[in-house]
């Protein structure tokens, strides 16, 4: 390669003394005006041509002119991978073909948690956010406090034939923020009790139908851990604690929403009221069952799954979406049973899938558009009851499909003692106040930790955000 | 002109980037230095290496070829696989999200690199002949921007865009790259090294610094802004912090954050994903083989300035 | 180089023309210059000098990304909470601990190729090229390739580790201590190819004549190496390491793609905290304090190379 590169060392125009030659520029002080202009004007061409020549809707157009995406079409957000995932594929599908348009939605599925909550909130800001999308209720409840949700009317909600009644009150009623009504209720999904029916048998706690008798207080539940372990002989319990902190959560909250504790967090969660108390004397007494080895010490997600699939243990303590999971195990008879009151009352953690509608200017067709494909799914709850969800939606719910549902029907209940987090900026399905709590349970259960210690941890890490100001 | 031939090793003088070809960088006959065993060693050493290297690429492209259950089954099914399969690709073609990757990552590398290296060459010209008031401040001002980590940035600028209403528009990805402080300074570098008589006469002639500019300098820094569009291209495509933020819709996203962001709805089907990560790279990849030599000569310069 | 011109254009010597000489010999080109670095200083004022100024500015208040405007005045608290946050400074040791897994790999392993491709007369072309594609890859592709290879119980990893004789291999991205071994290990396959052509193109710089007259006296190639390459190449050596260092201060992508900070908060990096404060937690002004002291960090490190790199050229 030359010095002069393109190959041949001569310059262009060729080979004058001067390059100049006759070719003298009328201007010779830089770009013209007219030049300027030109270039100005084929930019904005270029930037309206964008949007126009190439087809308003089109990624194209929305990217170079900012127009809006596929109009028409309803774009929908969701954070539903593997079985739910499918389960929701099929009802998407559906959708489709009720409104006969090739492409009359779009759906887009985000990593589940922290990462998707991201996406919807900076779209949002960002003024291009979905039609609908789908968001946990106690976070769409700080979203809607950070203004990213439109409210949702009873007219909104006339435009289909719903009303605020055909849902599930404690739900509705939990899904307020400042007393205005910000989600349509899609499910509720408890932390449940999966119950291995080779084990319990011979246990002897199962009735006559082959359902887990209720197990009501602290005695039954010993009896019942201890009964378990004898036919096992290894554990009676599994639950994870291993690269998990939302499951420890679920496990202790339950019990302690069950001794009626105080409010975890209090005034939007700048104050920590925590019964210190009871908290220490939970955690003891979830130490002490890994401790007397009626559940393993230490088992990741899938692990202690398997300990119940394979009868090395009677019950699997985790959410209801793990029944697809079970129903796929070859050979396993299983039932599903709410966290059995072992203290005063009954309760168990919970949270709600809900569909939201993120703050944007919306045409008439935009928003009836939006509310259709609400209803559509709604109406598809059988579907989606099979996941193991229980369904808000009362119509469907209270259908003779979905009350024959098994195992269904077992832990139908769990959704009307559903105790939530408590209500903070920083609380919610998969956020950092379950990761700091939850890691504390999960290594309480593992014997790493003391309860004081825990407690001590809580307050400190927690303390940190208790006393940030509130960015929403 | 010195006469450089291609035995003559190149004299690193200062500049960095000149405008000499580096002749070094091709295949140079190279006597033995005495020891064959040791250069047997050294070859077995450095060849395992390189198998070693290859390995995760072909990896990735063996599950592309193999079916989705048969790869979702491990490692060893998929050694065992002899039935290489294009049907991934295919899904993924179909599906169509890979078209609008492929559409916003072309469209963003391409205007990018355009002003990038429209603006770098233009900001290095006075640099480099000009004499004029203020020059050591932007020296110093160059000095600073090339320290400054432009990721750290993000916040302030995904704000800023927010509130220009820029934020979801290609635009959001573009401006943001274009002050590329180092292109300045390997065109400066570039420029430096150029003769100065030809402007020099056209100058005598009357010429403006503009047509000068454009067109006696530019022309003769063709090896340079080939290398320079090359590379910036490859830093565009490839940025994944910028668009991350800045775009959110599914259909507007560049590859890499349509790679990053969608696996949600792939799941457990392993070969899809492999066989989205390499068609996100295939056009580099094909880039590369045609412009193999520039890219290394403008990797190599830019490392003994930047 | 060819005949300096004789003409009146003949600079006259900045410095000691008196400045009245100066602007008659030196034309001072004030408006076209800037009218050249125009479009350049727009992007560079607007994308590089004011987000700086927006970004230190956010970092004295509580704002929020949610809100407009700049929020309630916080003073120093935004600082205080990042300085004596434990995530905070797990994640800068976490940065830190990336930057010590990589850079001596990625200085020494391509020092080393550097060196036995050199010597080699035929097929340096294909090293090149097997060593530095993957440095063009994106970091997404990278990312996904590595975390495939790294499922756990029957990625490729695991299968070799069995064939090895490991029992039961554990998970490197779910294994705390490990995750950020298997990071550092992709980031070197991705990125090794960059300094490996840097050293190959210093090596092709020094003379051949060098290397005979070494060998003319009974130098082994060890000998060599040790005596001539080495103390030749520590220029490209600091350089390489600097920008090492630099980078990988500056890490997100793979982090992010690969284990998401996780497990638990085990590899979580500076950047990673800073944008995950932004935009999940909507601090911004928290996240601008904390952008602030990495920036500071990052800005020593680039300034010490250019003092280092301004006194090796005039020495």
């Amino acid at each position: 390669m030359t010095r002069h590169g393109s190959g041949n060392g001569r310059l262009r125009p060729s080979a004058a003394s001067s390059p100049w030659g006759a070719q003298a520029p009328p201007s010779a002080r830089g770009p013209s005006r007219r030049s300027l202009l030109r270039a100005g004007l084929a930019g904005a061409g270029a930037t309206m041509l964008g949007g126009g020549l190439a087809g308003c809707g089109t990624p194209l157009s929305a990217g170079l002119a900012g127009s809006e995406l596929s109009p028409g079409t309803l774009s929908f957000w969701n954070l539903f991978g593997g079985g739910d995932g499918a389960r929701l594929t099929t009802m998407l599908e559906q959708y489709e073909a009720e409104t006969e348009g090739a492409n009359s939605l779009q759906a887009a599925t985000f990593a589940w948690g922290n990462p998707y909550y991201t996406k919807v909130s900076l779209a949002t800001l960002g003024d291009k956010p979905p039609d609908v999308a789908v968001a946990h209720l106690t976070r769409a409840k700080n979203l809607a406090r950070a203004g990213l949700l439109t409210e949702i009317t009873d007219d909104m909600l006339a435009m289909v034939d719903l009303r605020a009644e055909d849902f599930n009150q404690k739900v509705w009623e939990e899904q307020k923020t400042d007393g205005k009504d910000w989600v349509i209720p899609l499910d509720t999904h408890p932390y449940v009790m999966y119950y291995n029916r080779a084990v319990c048998e011979p246990a002897g706690l199962l009735d006559s139908d082959g359902l887990l008798v209720p197990i009501e207080g602290m005695e039954a539940w010993e009896a019942a851990l201890a009964a378990a372990k004898e036919v096992t002989g290894e554990y009676a319990m599994s639950t994870p604690n291993i690269n998990e902190t939302s499951t420890p959560w679920r496990w202790f909250y339950s019990l302690y929403a069950q001794q009626g504790g105080a409010p975890f967090l209090s005034e939007g969660g700048t104050e920590l009221t925590f019964d210190e108390g009871l908290v220490e004397s939970t955690l003891a007494y979830i130490q002490s069952i890994s401790e007397r080895e009626l559940m393993p010490r230490a088992a990741d997600y899938g692990g202690a799954a398997q300990h119940m699939f394979s009868g090395r243990s009677a019950f699997y303590l985790q959410g209801v979406w793990e029944i697809t999971t079970a129903q796929s195990i070859e050979g396993l008879d299983f039932g599903m049973t709410p966290i059995p009151t072992i203290y005063d009352q009954p309760a168990n953690q919970a949270d709600s899938h809900t569909f939201i509608l993120p703050a944007m200017d919306r045409s008439e067709e935009q928003m009836l558009r939006a509310m259709g494909f609400i209803k559509s799914m709604l109406d598809q709850g059988l579907t989606w009851a099979e996941g193991g969800h229980v369904l808000s939606y009362l119509p469907t719910l209270n259908s003779p499909e979905v009350q024959a549902l098994e195992p269904q029907s077992g832990y139908a209940s769990a959704a009307d003692n559903a105790v939530y987090d408590d209500p903070a900026w920083y609380s919610g399905s998969g956020s950092n106040f379950e990761v700091i709590v939850g890691a504390q349970i999960g290594i309480v259960m593992q014997g790493i930790a003391s309860p004081t210690e825990a407690i001590s941890n809580i307050r400190s890490q927690l303390g940190n955000y208790a006393n940030t100001a509130d960015p929403l | 002109m010195a006469s450089e031939t291609v035995d003559t090793p190149r004299r690193r003088t200062g500049n960095g980037v000149s405008g000499a070809a580096p002749p070094a960088l091709t295949n140079k006959p190279k006597a033995k230095e005495g020891s064959g065993a040791f250069n047997i060693i050294a070859g077995v050493f450095v060849g395992f290496f390189a198998l070693l290297w290859l390995v995760p690429s072909f990896w990735a492209i063996k599950t592309s070829l193999t079916p989705n259950p048969t790869a979702a089954l491990g490692a060893e099914a998929i050694l065992r696989d002899t039935n290489p399969t294009l049907e991934s690709y295919m899904t993924l073609f179909r599906a169509g999200d890979i078209w609008n990757w492929y559409l916003a990552s072309a469209i963003t590398s391409v205007v990018t690199v355009v002003l990038t290296v429209l603006f770098a060459s233009m900001a290095a010209y006075p640099l480099s002949r000009l004499q004029f008031r203020g020059r050591r401040i932007v020296f110093l001002l160059m000095i600073l921007g090339i320290m400054v980590p432009g990721q750290v940035l993000i916040i302030p600028i995904f704000q800023q865009l927010g509130a220009v209403g820029l934020l979801n528009t290609y635009w959001a990805v573009i401006f943001p790259q274009v002050p590329a402080v180092i292109a300045v300074f390997v065109f400066k570098q570039f420029f430096d090294g150029l003769p100065k008589e030809l402007e020099e006469a056209a100058r005598i002639d009357g010429a403006g610094f503009w047509r000068i500019y454009w067109s006696i300098i530019m022309p003769l820094s063709k090896p340079i802004v080939a290398a320079m569009a090359v590379l910036t291209f490859v830093g565009v495509w490839n940025n994944l912090l910028l668009p991350l933020f800045v775009l959110s819709n599914p259909e507007l996203m560049t590859i890499p954050v349509g790679l990053a962001t969608v696996q949600g709805s792939y799941g457990q089907r392993v070969a899809d994903i492999q066989a989205s990560a390499i068609l996100g790279c295939l056009p580099l990849v094909v880039l590369f083989i045609f412009f193999q030599r520039r890219i290394i000569e403008g990797v190599a310069g830019t490392g003994t300035k930047g | 180089m060819s005949a300096p011109p004789a003409q009146p254009i003949a600079p006259a010597d900045a410095r000691t023309a008196s400045p009245h000489q100066r602007t008659t010999t030196l034309f001072h080109h004030d408006k076209p210059a800037w009218l050249f670095l125009a479009p350049f200083a727009i992007f560079y004022v607007l994308f590089l000098i004011w987000p700086t100024i927006f970004m230190i500015i956010s970092s004295f208040f509580n704002s929020s990304l949610v809100s407009s405007g700049l929020g309630s005045f916080a003073g120093l608290a935004n600082y205080r909470e990042m300085l004596t946050k434990d995530e905070f400074w797990s994640a800068m040791w976490h940065t830190l601990q990336f930057t010590l897994y990589t850079v001596p790999p990625l200085v020494i392993l391509a020092f080393v190729f550097a060196i036995l491709v050199n010597r080699m007369k035929r097929g340096q072309g294909l090293f090149r090229v097997v060593f530095f594609v993957p440095f063009i890859l994106p970091s997404a592709t990278i990312s996904l390739i590595w975390l495939y290879i790294f499922t756990p119980a029957n990625g490729l990893l695991a299968l070799v580790q069995t064939w090895l004789g490991f029992d039961a291999p554990r998970p490197v991205l779910g294994t705390p201590s490990l995750a950020m071994i298997g990071i550092a290990l992709a980031t070197i396959w991705w990125t090794i190819g960059f300094n490996f052509i840097l050293y190959l193109a210093a090596l092709q710089d020094v003379p051949r004549e060098t290397y005979e007259a070494a060998s003319v006296d009974g130098a082994s190639p060890w000998q060599q190496i040790r005596y001539i390459t080495i103390p030749l190449l520590s220029r490209t050596t600091t350089l390489v390491v600097v920008l090492q260092i630099i980078a990988s201060l500056k890490i997100f992508d793979q982090v992010y793609l690969m284990t998401s900070g996780g497990p638990g908060t085990s590899t979580q990096v500076a950047l990673g905290l800073i944008t995950n404060t932004a935009f999940t937690d909507f601090r911004v002004g928290a996240a601008s304090a904390a952008s602030v002291l990495l920036f500071i960090v990052i800005m020593v490190i680039a300034a010490l190379r250019q003092l280092t790199e301004r006194s090796e050229r005039t020495a």
